[in-house]
C-alpha cells in the first residue's frame, strides 16, 4: 500500500479554508492508497468549477475538461483503454445542470467509471448562484431572491438512469467516504457517489452544523441490504424501490451509505467485447495500426478482403 | 454507339430508386464503365420526390454531372412533371402509362412553389396539365421518344408467374425502370444478374424475381426501341473498381488510417460513415480480427467530440463525423483539443444552412466557420477533399497530421461528395503511410510525472494516458506540467509555443499537397474552387477548350495552414479580371480566405446556393458570361 502522501501534488490547493472539498480529496487519496492504485494507470477527470480543480491536487493522471463534459472525456478514455481506472470529479451544476445529458447516458451504458458528485447546492466559483440541487424557496447567501426552481434528486436520477452503484457520502466523514470510494472503484460499472459538501462561503443553509444532527448511516440498520445478489427481476425491483424510498428521505433525517448496487449488469466494455473479444484482450490504445515500416496494418490484401462488397471485378 | 449516357431516375422516397441506381451502377461497373451517380432527396422517410442523376462513360471515370440527360425514367407522375425539361431533345421518357390521366393538381406531395413553376412551364409550352398531354407535347415539340410501359400489366404477369399477390408485386415497380434503362443501353445480361445478386445476394428468392422482371422488360424495350443508348466498349482499362459513396470511402480511409474510436450523433449526411465503421468494427480478415473499432452513438454531438478527444488522450486514433448543426455543438470541445494539443479528427459533411437549413441538400457554406470556430486562438488544420479518392487519402493524412503536430484536424466534405456514388480505381498504396509523430504508447520510466507541455521544443513528446507516466491536462492556460497558471511570462511562451505549430506545419507540409493547379499557368483565365467543385470545374474547362477558351483550375485543399506562396504565385500569372471564384455559397468564402492570406481580392464569382450540385454545363456557360458578358457575379440555379 502506497502512502496517502504519495497521491499528493505540489500544487497549492486554492479552495476556501474549511471547504468540504478538502475532505473529498483526502478521502480519495486514502482510497487510492488503500487500493494501491498505480497513478500512471489512474485518471482523475473533471469538469469546471471549484471541485473540478481536484485532478491538479492528486498524483495520478489528471484531465481537467469543460463545464459539464467530464463524463464524455472519461467515456473516450475508458473505451480507448479499459485497463485504466477512471474517476470523475465534478459539481452539482456541472453534472446535473449543463452536463445532465451525459450523467443520464452514463447510466444507460454502465461504463466502468466512478462519479464523485460534489453536491453543495450552489455554483461556488461564479459566486453562489443556485445549483440544480438547491430546493425551491431556499435563499442561500448571495441569491437576491429565493430559488424558484425545484431541485433534482441525484440518487433518484441515477436509479432511473441505470447506474449500478449508487451511494451518498459526506465530505467531512472522511473515512466513511473513503470506504464508499473504494467500493465504487471496485464495482464493475457506472458508480455514483453523491457527496454532500458544505460550501462555507456561499451556502449558509446546508452547513456542517445543518448536517450534524441529520445524517445517519444506512448500514447501521442490520437489515439494510442494498446489493443485488440473485439478480432476479423481483429482487432488482425490490431493491430499487427501497433505494428510491431512501432517496426521498431528507427531513428530518438524511441517509448516507450505499443505496443500491447491482454487480450483475454487463458493463459497456462487456457489451463491446461480446462483439469483438480483441477489445478486452488488447485495449484499442495498444493495438498496432501500422507495420514497422509505416505501412498500414490494413494493407492492399486486407483492404480487398475486408471491403470485398465494395469492389467490382470487371468482366469485359 | 455513344461515349457516355446521362440518366435521371425519379420516384417517391422509399419507392426503391436507390436500389435501381445501385443495380444500374453495379452492372455498368461490372462491364468496365465509369459511373458517377448523385442522389437528391427530401428530409422525409416516404412519399416526397427523390431522384438519381447518373452518368456512365466508356472513356473515363466521370468527374461531374450535367444536363440535359438522355433518359428520364419515372416511377410516378410527379417525376414526369418535375423532370420533363431535364430531357434532351430526342431523349427517352420512360413512364408508367397507368398515370397518363394524372393531372398536375392531383399530385399532393408536390410543394406549391414547385407546382406553380411547373404549371407555368406547361402553359408556355401549350401543354395541358395531364401526363398524357405533356407527353404528346414533348413528342411533337422536342422529338422526345416516350417509352410508355403498363406497369400494372407487367406486375400482373409477375404476380401470375410468382404467385405473389397484387399488393406484394407493387414493390417491384423500380425494377421495371431498371429493365427499361438496361434495354435502352443494351446492358449485358450477366452484368445485370451480377448486379442484382450483389444487391439481393442474401435473399436469393428476391434476386430471382428481380432478375426475371428486369430481363423481361429489358428484352421488350430492346426489341421495340433497338438499344439506342448503347455505350461503346469501355476503355478505362481497369480490372477492378471500387463502387463507393463519399461516406463509404472516407470510412475506408479512416479504417486504413488506423481508426480505433468513432463517436457520432445521428445527422444527415454524415451518419452513413459511422454506420460503415460499425459494420466493419472487427476488421475481420480470414476470420481473424485485426483490431477493434469502438463505435459509440452518443447522447449528443458534444459528447461525440469530447469523448473522441478523451480517446485520443488515451492513445487511439479517434474521430467524429457530423454536419453543420452538430459541429455548432462541438466547437467548445474543439478549443479544448487545441489548448491541450490533442490529435482529434472531425469529418464535417456540409449541408445547407443556416440553422436546419436544407438538411438533405448540399453546400460549401461552412468553410469560414471551421476556420475560426471556437474562442481564443489555437492551431488547427482544415482540409477539403475534391473527390472520392482524395477523400480516401485525406482521411489518412488527417490522422497523420493530427498526431505529428498534435492539433485538431477538420476534414471538410460536402453533401454532394458524401452522397455521390462513384466508381474509383483501388488506392495506390505507395501513397499510404502511417505517421504518428511523437506519440508514445509506452514509456520505460514507470510512475514518474512527465512535462506533457515541455516548452523546449514546439512539439512536446506525447506519452498517452496509460503509457506509464503521470500527466495532467487542463483547458486553463497551463505550465509545462499541465497545471493551471496565469503567470504572464508562461502565458507569453506557452501561447506562442502552441501557435508556432501553425508555422511549423506551414514550413513542413509541402504547398503542393495543400493546393493543386490544373493547367500550366499560361492559360487565359483561372478558376478557383474547392471540394466537389473540382469535378465540374475540370469538365467545364475541357468543354470550353473545345470552343477555344483556355483556362486553368486552382484547387484549394488546405485552408489552415494556407498555401500562400503557391496561391500567390499562381494568381500573379493571371489577369486579375480573369480569375473566377466558383463555390456553393453566397459569400465566396474560399475567395475571402485567399484575400486574407495573399492580399488578392477576387473580382469575379460564379456561385450557387440552391443546395444542388454545380453542373458542368451551367458552370461552362457561367464562365462565358464572365469572360464575354462582362458579368462579375453569376448565380447558378439549375436542378430540381
Amino acid at each position: 500500500m502506497a502512502s496517502k502522501q504519495a497521491y499528493k501534488t505540489e500544487v497549492w490547493i486554492d479552495w476556501c479554508p474549511g471547504c468540504g472539498d478538502y475532505g473529498i480529496v483526502a478521502a480519495m487519496q486514502k482510497a487510492f492508497s488503500e487500493l494501491s492504485l498505480d497513478p500512471s494507470n489512474t485518471v482523475v477527470v473533471s469538469g469546471i468549477g471549484c471541485s473540478s480543480k481536484t485532478p491538479h491536487y492528486i498524483y495520478s493522471n489528471g484531465v481537467h475538461t469543460l463545464h459539464g463534459r467530464g463524463i464524455t472525456y472519461a467515456t473516450g478514455i475508458k473505451l480507448a483503454n479499459p485497463e485504466l481506472t477512471v474517476v470523475v470529479n465534478a459539481g452539482d451544476g456541472d453534472l446535473l445542470g449543463i452536463g445532465v445529458a451525459h450523467f443520464v447516458a452514463l447510466g444507460r451504458r454502465n461504463l466502468d467509471v466512478t462519479i464523485l458528485l460534489h453536491d453543495n447546492q450552489v455554483y461556488g466559483l461564479t459566486k453562489g448562484q443556485a445549483s440544480p440541487t438547491l430546493g425551491r424557496g431556499e435563499k442561500t447567501k448571495s441569491l437576491p431572491a429565493p430559488n424558484i426552481q425545484d431541485p433534482v434528486n441525484p440518487i433518484a436520477l441515477a436509479l432511473a438512469s441505470g447506474y449500478t452503484f449508487i451511494a451518498r457520502g459526506y465530505a467531512l466523514w472522511i473515512d466513511h467516504l473513503k470506504d464508499l470510494i473504494k467500493a465504487a472503484i471496485k464495482h464493475k460499472g457506472a458508480a455514483l457517489i453523491d457527496i454532500l459538501q458544505p460550501c462555507v462561503t456561499y451556502n449558509d443553509i446546508y452547513t456542517a452544523d445543518y448536517y450534524k444532527g441529520k445524517l445517519y448511516k444506512l448500514e447501521e440498520d442490520p437489515k439494510w441490504d442494498p446489493i443485488v445478489s440473485s439478480n432476479t427481476i423481483d429482487e432488482i425491483e425490490d431493491k430499487m424501490s427501497k433505494a428510491m424510498s431512501k432517496a426521498l428521505e431528507w427531513d428530518p433525517k438524511i441517509p448516507v451509505g450505499i443505496f443500491y448496487a447491482n454487480p450483475h449488469i454487463d458493463t459497456l466494455e462487456d457489451r463491446i467485447a461480446k462483439r469483438n473479444q480483441l477489445f478486452t484482450v488488447k485495449p484499442p490504445a495498444r493495438q498496432p495500426i501500422a507495420r514497422n515500416n509505416g505501412e498500414p496494418l490494413i494493407g492492399p490484401e486486407e483492404f480487398k478482403k475486408i471491403f470485398s462488397d465494395y469492389i467490382i471485378k470487371v468482366v469485359g | 454507339m455513344r461515349e457516355e449516357a446521362l440518366v435521371v431516375v425519379g420516384g417517391a422516397q422509399g419507392s426503391g430508386i436507390e436500389t435501381s441506381a445501385l443495380i444500374l451502377a453495379s452492372a455498368l461497373a461490372r462491364q468496365g464503365y465509369g459511373v458517377l451517380s448523385n442522389r437528391e432527396y427530401y428530409s422525409n422517410i416516404v412519399g416526397r420526390h427523390s431522384y438519381i442523376h447518373l452518368k456512365a462513360s466508356a472513356t473515363e471515370i466521370p468527374r461531374s454531372l450535367s444536363y440535359p440527360v438522355n433518359v428520364v425514367a419515372c416511377i410516378d407522375a410527379e417525376s414526369i412533371f418535375t423532370h420533363f425539361d431535364d430531357l434532351a431533345d430526342g431523349g427517352f421518357l420512360v413512364y408508367d402509362t397507368g398515370v397518363s390521366r394524372t393531372r398536375l393538381i392531383q399530385i399532393a406531395s408536390m410543394e406549391p412553389e414547385t407546382r406553380a413553376s411547373i404549371s407555368g412551364k406547361l402553359k408556355s409550352l401549350g401543354a395541358g396539365d395531364t401526363v398524357e398531354s405533356l407527353v404528346s407535347t414533348l413528342e411533337s415539340m422536342f422529338k422526345v421518344k416516350p417509352v410508355g410501359l403498363g406497369f400494372n400489366s407487367i406486375l400482373d404477369v409477375l404476380a401470375q408467374k410468382t404467385g405473389m399477390s397484387k399488393s406484394e408485386v407493387q414493390r417491384f415497380r423500380s425494377s421495371i425502370i431498371v429493365g427499361a434503362i438496361a434495354g435502352l443501353m443494351d446492358l449485358d445480361q450477366n452484368a445485370l444478374n451480377y448486379a442484382v445478386d450483389r444487391r439481393f445476394g442474401r435473399r436469393p428468392k428476391l434476386a430471382e424475381i428481380n432478375k426475371m422482371l428486369i430481363l423481361g422488360v429489358m428484352d421488350d424495350v430492346k426489341e421495340s426501341y433497338g438499344a439506342p443508348l448503347k455505350l461503346e466498349n469501355p476503355k478505362l482499362g481497369l480490372e477492378e473498381l471500387l463502387l463507393v459513396s463519399g461516406n463509404d470511402i472516407v470510412a475506408m480511409g479512416k479504417i486504413v488510417g488506423g481508426l480505433r474510436y468513432q463517436a457520432y450523433y445521428p445527422i444527415t449526411p454524415a451518419t452513413d460513415e459511422s454506420t460503415f465503421h460499425e459494420t466493419f468494427e472487427s476488421l475481420k480478415v480470414d476470420g481473424e480480427s485485426l483490431g477493434s473499432i469502438v463505435v459509440v452513438q452518443t447522447e449528443d454531438e458534444i459528447a461525440a467530440v469530447n469523448s473522441a478527444i478523451g480517446a485520443a488522450l488515451a492513445g487511439v486514433r479517434a474521430s467524429t463525423s457530423t454536419s453543420g448543426p452538430g459541429f455548432s455543438l462541438m466547437v467548445e470541445g474543439l478549443g479544448w483539443a487545441g489548448m491541450n494539443e490533442v490529435p482529434v479528427v472531425v469529418t464535417y459533411y456540409q449541408r445547407g444552412g443556416p440553422s436546419t437549413g436544407m438538411p438533405t441538400r448540399g453546400s460549401q457554406s461552412d468553410l469560414l466557420f471551421t476556420m475560426f470556430a471556437s474562442h481564443g486562438e489555437f492551431p488547427r488544420v482544415v482540409v477539403a477533399s475534391g473527390d472520392h479518392l482524395e477523400a480516401f487519402y485525406d482521411s489518412i493524412w488527417a490522422f497523420n497530421v493530427a498526431e505529428k503536430y498534435q492539433v485538431p484536424v477538420i476534414h471538410l466534405i460536402d453533401k454532394f461528395l458524401a452522397n455521390m456514388t462513384a466508381t474509383a480505381p483501388l488506392p495506390e498504396w505507395s501513397r499510404v503511410k502511417i505517421e504518428r509523430g511523437t506519440t508514445i504508447i509506452e514509456v520505460n520510466s514507470k510512475g514518474s510525472s512527465w512535462k506533457r507541455f515541455d516548452k523546449s521544443d514546439t512539439i512536446s513528446p506525447r506519452p498517452v494516458l496509460g503509457s506509464g507516466v503521470v500527466t495532467w491536462y487542463t483547458g486553463d492556460e497551463h505550465n509545462e506540467w499541465g497545471h493551471i497558471t496565469e503567470d504572464p511570462r508562461n502565458r507569453l511562451e506557452m501561447y506562442e509555443k502552441r501557435w508556432k505549430k501553425m508555422e511549423l506545419m506551414d514550413s513542413e507540409i509541402p504547398e503542393e499537397e495543400r493546393a493543386a493547379l490544373y493547367g500550366g499557368g499560361d492559360e487565359d483565365f483561372l478558376l478557383i474552387g474547392w471540394g466537389s467543385v473540382k469535378g465540374p470545374a475540370l469538365d467545364a474547362l475541357r468543354r470550353l477548350e473545345s470552343k477555344g477558351y483556355r483556362g486553368a483550375f486552382l484547387q484549394l485543399r488546405v485552408f489552415h495552414p494556407f498555401p500562400s506562396k503557391l496561391v500567390s504565385k499562381v494568381l500573379s500569372s493571371f489577369d486579375p479580371e480573369r480569375v473566377i471564384d466558383v463555390e456553393n455559397n453566397i459569400m465566396g468564402q474560399a475567395a475571402l480566405s485567399v484575400a486574407m492570406n495573399t492580399g488578392f481580392k477576387v473580382r469575379k464569382y460564379i456561385l450557387k446556393w440552391t443546395g444542388r450540385p454545380i453542373y458542368e454545363m451551367e458552370l461552362a456557360s457561367g464562365i462565358i458570361d464572365v469572360l464575354e458578358g462582362g458579368k462579375s457575379r453569376v448565380v447558378l440555379s439549375y436542378g430540381k
